[in-house]
């Protein structure tokens, strides 16, 4: 029935999540802004937001949320996201690379419940997303 | 001794860490801190006890605070009474050379953090306001630092001949550490720190990856 | 710009000023799922049994109006600063959920930006059956007063 899913007992304090680079290259960012209708110029066109006093496009804070968010729900398969909450610290540029990180520090096992920290990382390692994560994990 | 002399817990509006998080991940990742400062934002946290965390994690748990000021954000080592009824804590603008003063009338030391940071950093505003006299030490690293900022502060302590220390100002559990104070003495409370402070010897030490 | 801040909580915060009705359909869910690197089948597939929002999915959606009327700030003027969901229950497609807005906090601080008032602006998600679904603080800055260093303004 568990099959697939991650339970509790699955997960250590201080584990890392499998880190990786989001897609937020204009044509990502462009499907994001389609779909949530922010097809707004300082998302998708590099020279209007330089107009705007941008350093260039950059990626909606809402977008930031929701790739942290699939972080966890790929890593924790089931889980149940009890909260997310993002801090957006600096602007993320479209078209640039970026390193996601996740790292579990908190666990409170009566409940099942485990607290991720997560950021956003730009090419010079500076941080432009934080923010945490409360998940709910079955028991195994 | 090791103390990472800037950090945030859930008591500050952007913090979101828990103060046994930070002790436990010390302790899970083997990071080589013998303890860390809390440094609140706007406030004087008087009530919270970390003793009975400390004799749990072996971890030395002091506090302090971060003020605002028009040089900058501050650390204040050795808050006590004297320097809550002296200093408006959530004022945006105080006069950083009555914190200074203020500090030291009262027994603590204030330690202008994140110097080389745009807006609330002092490196910028000495080029507008002048250099702040009784100024003895700043925080040379800090592990919020973008760019050249930390390069910045370093110079602008090598400038004026201050003295440096190091804090991660950690907002979330995995941040603590980055940077921190490296201290030849023993360090068991808040006043052995602030004597430090006042001497020389300790030096600012980076862990970022 | 000289700001009350005080004064600002008393009159504002806590009243609900906007409330707005918005159909959730299964194609948009999909494209925000899988345009946020959603993989699994609860996100992406509405055929899957237990198909549902992504956990931040009523970040997205923003009331009749963002602030209450005769508000004396005007939103277009801050930056997002950040955003908090809670999630209190699933979202699926084919509901409606009603969107409440209210301001729930106002206080200020310094940063990179200068003096800054922050306004979380508190949107409550429950779907047609009234049950809850969300309550996502939504965190607006405004530069309050201009403290731009020199080196700022390019001025060095």
């Amino acid at each position: 029935m568990n099959e697939g899913k991650k339970s509790f007992a699955d997960v250590e304090f201080g584990e890392d999540l499998p880190e990786f680079h989001p897609a937020i290259d204009m044509k990502s960012v462009k499907r994001f802004t389609d779909a949530t209708g922010m097809s707004w110029s300082r998302f998708n066109d590099h020279e209007e937001a330089k107009k705007q006093g941008l350093p260039g496009a950059i990626v909606p804070g809402i977008m930031s949320q929701g790739i942290l968010a699939a972080m966890v729900n790929n890593w924790a398969p089931g889980c149940t996201t009890l909260k997310i909450d993002t801090i957006f610290r600096a602007s993320l540029l479209v078209d640039s690379t970026a390193t996601c990180r996740g790292v579990v520090t908190d666990m409170v096992e009566d409940e099942g419940i485990v607290e991720v920290d997560l950021t956003i990382s730009n090419e010079a390692g500076e941080t432009r997303v934080m923010g945490t994560a409360l998940i709910r994990l079955q028991d195994a | 001794m090791i103390l990472d002399l800037h950090s945030h817990s859930i008591r500050s509006d952007d913090g979101r860490a828990k103060v046994e998080n930070y002790c436990q991940w010390i302790r899970k990742r083997e990071l080589p801190l013998d303890g860390f400062v809390l440094t609140e934002h706007r406030q004087w946290d008087a009530k919270s006890d970390y003793r009975k965390l400390e004799d749990e994690t072996g971890l030395c748990i002091l506090k302090g605070s971060e003020v605002e000021t028009e040089y900058g954000h501050v650390l204040l080592f050795g808050v006590n009474d004297d320097l809550v009824a002296a200093l408006d804590f959530s004022r945006l603008d105080l006069p950083l050379h009555e914190v200074v003063a203020a500090a030291d009338r009262c027994g603590a030391i204030a330690v202008p953090c994140h110097p080389g940071r745009v807006t609330v950093g002092m490196c910028a505003h000495y080029g507008t306001l002048g250099p702040c006299e009784g100024v003895q030490v700043i925080e040379t690293l800090n592990g919020g630092s973008r760019g050249t900022e930390n390069e910045e502060a370093i110079a602008l302590a090598e400038q004026y001949g201050y003295r440096g220390v190091g804090g991660s100002d950690a907002h979330i559990v995995s941040f603590i550490g980055r940077c921190a104070t490296k201290f030849e003495r023993e360090i068991r409370d808040i006043g052995d720190l602030v004597s430090e402070l006042r001497g020389d010897a300790y030096e600012a030490v980076s862990f970022k990856e | 710009m000289d700001i009350d801040v005080n004064q600002l909580k008393e009159d504002w915060c806590g009243r609900q000023f906007d409330e707005v009705q918005i159909p959730v359909a299964a194609k948009e869910i999909v494209e925000f799922a899988q345009a946020c690197g959603e993989t699994a089948a609860r996100f992406t597939d509405p055929s899957d049994p237990d198909f549902q929002a992504p956990p931040s999915y009523t970040s997205r959606f923003h009331g009749g109006r963002a602030m209450p009327k005769d508000f004396p700030i005007q939103s277009h003027q801050g930056f997002d600063a950040g955003k908090c969901v809670h999630v209190n229950g699933p979202l699926r497609a084919g509901d409606t959920v009603t969107a409440r807005s209210e301001i729930h906090d106002i206080y200020t601080k310094t940063g990179r930006s200068g003096n800054m008032l922050f306004i979380v602006h508190r949107m409550t998600f429950t779907n047609q059956n009234e049950e809850p679904i969300s309550v996502v603080d939504w965190r607006l800055v405004q530069n309050q007063v201009s403290r731009k260093s020199k080196r700022e303004a390019g001025q060095s």
